[in-house]
């Protein structure tokens, strides 16, 4: 969107690389590009628009990857945003070339979309990749018989033995694409002449694109409300039945790219695949799911055991700046707004990335293999009752690592409805965070002893709280499936690719990117948030918080012993925090949490650990005026064990008390970062709004029966 | 017959595929009259179904293979 002036005298061109799922597409893209790639959005989407900068002999070129489709008909977002790119409908988006890539292995099916671009009247050129496939295979394809049917420049390439990408560089810059005569004329399947009038109105020359503007525009939002109801009229006007013609447009199309084929392929020895044979076991009605889920074991095994050495680090790195920051600033807001509130929450976004890189390169490598897909085959079955789709085990299964990647990971879900669904109740699984809160609570109410022989109560207990998050996510699917609703129909149809080994490169620009992204897009909102909580933290009422901080200069002038410092600093800090806005919120809300088995200072704990759930318990520390080393979770759980509630007068954590804790740490939003996250993937503050009070309703009533129940 | 009544390992020709929002996707995604079919997996519990159709392998559910009218080779 820059201004006209400041436009280069020559821009570079701009190459739109397109293709079926599965077809090496990305690996291209990579090749091409490296790491000097950009993601960013297209209006109104949530698909990601992947860009990139190829330098070749001194000339750069912009890079387009449009999402991998089957043809130009828009059935799924990542369809509508191939269609609109490459119907050329906003000048922005205009690619002067387009690089269309086949599977060397399904011509006819990559032909189906190739055939359509020409249709469009694009200036394309075809790379036929996994030439090594095809070989293997016995496959021979005549890349010259090809040409001469289709009038398209023709590669051969082995993207992931990076075999060919120089001729691709070459290919593009000689700009040796060309466009072709029409395919498949469209007066086959409509009245020709009917397009007069909309190639006129939108100043286009190809029938085809006409057709095509005809036939999804009254749709496609992208195209103003004028035209489209002009659309309308017109199709409405001219009597055309648009689906039957699309069906025969289809069949035609087919017709002819199978006649082409038929001459341009050469199969010489039927070979059976060796995908057969490991399907066997990977698609196994039972050993299936059991290797499925030694598969899951390891990468969170994987997961917690690396990614825990990166994100201490961090957390002590950030720790040490922010106690830089506050010893060699002078003393004041600015000082503590830096040290205790922009500090933290930077790295409060920074911690997630070791598990937001880890777990997509985990996605990275399955996806890659050909394994998920077979995952998405297996779970489809179980998840269609709850209203999710067979996609949807991804984000579910990452959500017990972190809810944030698998948010992230639920943009794959075509469906609407379905991708709706699964961001909503991701949050639901118990993620990593919860964990030292479980630990905490568990370790002070529940008897470390073993029952029936060999079952240790508090295993058994944090299993109960892993399998209330799996009941939360089933029955608020299963609810939300009868109140959503979506004109899309809901389908499975998911290629299931051979074996291949991972491309590590690919692997780690996966990884280096969703990690970007949750930097780029979350992190503005969960930075906000953290200083919004580390304002209402620290300050309050400013007499009041004089007075604590004169009472404490008066109480430290006249202490004796180290000790007695630390104390008073202890004690101080948690008057501060009581007298804080937090603090008075913590107060307010405590006619609302009594029921629930809390007094006012659990009360603070919940609301700051909505910067994340594991805050509750450094709060906690705080307010109970615990100093010392808060690694060690039994001087915590000791003061906590001793404290008395003001209402009740007996144990404030006792046990109905800590199992409501849980069962509500189990249930409510009790993360910024997930939040600023569905924000991000939904496009809008609807969804997480609703979100945050579902779980929070959720929450509170969950832990309102738990109390009940237990008191 | 339609094609989620196919057994396991048998192929048959596509005879026509019945109207519905999901033939176009079927279509394109070449499950076309003519075309031979061969069912290579099924998931547990009436799961999804794995054709083979020419060189690839392509998952439907018993819903969108019902779709498909066969005639059994």
């Amino acid at each position: 969107m820059s201004e006209p002036t400041q436009t280069p005298l020559v821009k570079p061109l701009k190459i739109a690389i397109i293709g079926n799922p599965n077809v090496g597409k990305s690996t291209i893209f990579n090749q091409l590009t490296g790491l000097s790639q950009k993601i960013g959005n297209y209006p109104g989407v949530t698909v990601d628009k992947k860009t990139g900068v190829m330098h070749h002999q001194g000339s750069t070129y912009e890079i387009i990857d449009l999402p991998g489709t089957y043809s130009l008909y828009p059935n799924s977002e990542d369809e509508i945003i191939a269609h609109r790119v490459l119907n050329q409908l906003t000048e922005q988006e205009r690619p002067d070339f387009v690089l269309m890539i086949l599977d060397s292995m399904q011509v006819s099916r990559g032909l189906f979309l190739a055939t359509q671009l020409i249709d469009l009247g694009l200036n394309l050129a075809l790379v036929l990749n996994m030439a090594d496939m095809a070989e293997k295979q016995q496959l021979e394809i005549k890349g010259f018989e090809l040409y001469k049917a289709l009038g398209v420049p023709i590669l051969h390439t082995d993207a992931r033995g990076a075999k060919g990408i120089e001729q691709i560089r070459d290919l593009i810059h000689q700009k040796n694409f060309s466009k072709p005569t029409e395919f498949l004329p469209v007066g086959e399947y409509i009245d020709a002449q009917s397009l007069t009038d909309v190639k006129e109105k939108f100043e286009i020359q190809s029938d085809y694109q006409a057709y095509q503007i005809l036939r999804f525009g009254p749709k496609d939002k992208g195209i103003s409300i004028e035209k489209r109801e002009w659309l309308q009229q017109k199709t409405a006007q001219l009597g055309l039945n648009l689906d039957a013609a699309q069906l025969e447009e289809t069949k035609l199309r087919y017709e002819k790219i199978n006649s082409i084929v038929d001459q341009a392929l050469v199969k010489k020895e039927i070979k059976e695949r060796k995908s057969s044979a490991i399907d066997k076991l990977i698609l196994h009605p039972v050993l299936g799911y059991a290797l499925f889920g030694i598969i899951l074991l390891v990468i969170f095994q994987a997961i917690f055991a690396w990614a825990s050495v990166p994100m201490d680090l961090i957390d002590g790195f950030f720790g040490d700046l922010s106690g830089w920051v506050s010893s060699s600033l002078p003393e004041g807001p600015l000082a503590s707004l830096i040290a205790d509130g922009i500090i933290p929450g930077i790295g409060g976004v920074v911690i997630f990335i070791p598990q937001i890189a880890m777990l997509f390169g985990f996605l990275a490598i399955l996806e890659d293999t050909g394994y998920m897909s077979r995952v998405v085959f297996l779970m489809d079955r179980w998840m269609r009752p709850f209203g999710l789709h067979g996609k949807s085990i991804v984000p579910l299964v990452s959500g017990v690592a972190c809810a944030i990647p698998g948010v992230m990971a639920a943009r794959n879900i075509g469906n609407w409805k379905e991708k709706i669904i699964t961001i909503m109740v991701t949050p639901l699984m118990s993620c990593s965070a919860r964990l030292p809160v479980y630990i905490i609570l568990i370790g002070l109410v529940i008897p470390d002893e073993t029952v029936l022989g060999f079952v240790n109560m508090q295993a058994l207990a944090l299993l109960a709280l892993y399998l209330l998050g799996v009941v939360g996510v089933l029955i608020t699917a299963f609810g939300m499936k009868y109140i959503l609703k979506t004109e899309e129909k809901s389908f499975l149809m998911v290629e299931l690719p051979s074996y291949r080994t991972p491309r590590w490169k690919d692997v780690v620009i996966t990884m280096y990117n969703k990690s970007k992204t949750f930097v780029m897009e979350a992190g503005k909102v969960i930075l906000a948030i953290s200083v919004i909580l580390w304002v209402l933290g620290s300050y309050g009422p400013p007499s009041k918080m004089e007075e604590i901080r004169v009472t404490a200069e008066q109480r430290l002038s006249t202490a004796t012993s180290e000790e007695e410092i630390a104390t008073i600093e202890t004690e101080t800090s948690s008057l501060l925090l009581e007298n804080s806005f937090i603090g008075i919120m913590g107060r307010a809300i405590e006619p609302a949490i009594r029921p629930l088995g809390y007094d006012w200072k659990i009360g603070i704990a919940l609301i700051t650990s909505f910067a994340a759930r594991e805050v509750f318990v450094s709060t906690i520390a705080t307010i109970y005026s615990i100093g010392g080393d808060l690694e060690d979770d039994s001087t915590i759980r000791e003061k906590m064990n001793a404290q008395i509630n003001a209402n009740t007068g007996t144990k404030t954590f006792d046990l109905p008390t800590s199992l409501s804790l849980m069962v509500f740490y189990a249930f409510a939003m009790q993360c910024m970062s997930t939040l600023a996250v569905v924000y991000r993937e939904t496009k809008g503050w609807k969804w997480p709004l609703i979100q945050t009070v579902y779980m929070t309703v959720l929450a509170y009533v969950s832990a309102l029966i738990t109390y009940q129940i237990f008191s | 017959m339609t094609a989620d009544k196919l057994p396991i390992s048998k192929s048959a020709i596509i005879q026509s595929i019945a109207d519905s929002p999901l033939k176009i996707n079927l279509m394109e995604l070449g499950f076309l009259p003519g075309k031979t079919i061969t069912l290579h997996h099924i998931a547990p519990l009436s799961g999804p179904m794995a054709f083979k159709l020419d060189e690839t392998i392509l998952a439907l559910r018993k819903s969108e293979a019902a779709l498909l009218d066969i005639q059994i080779l």
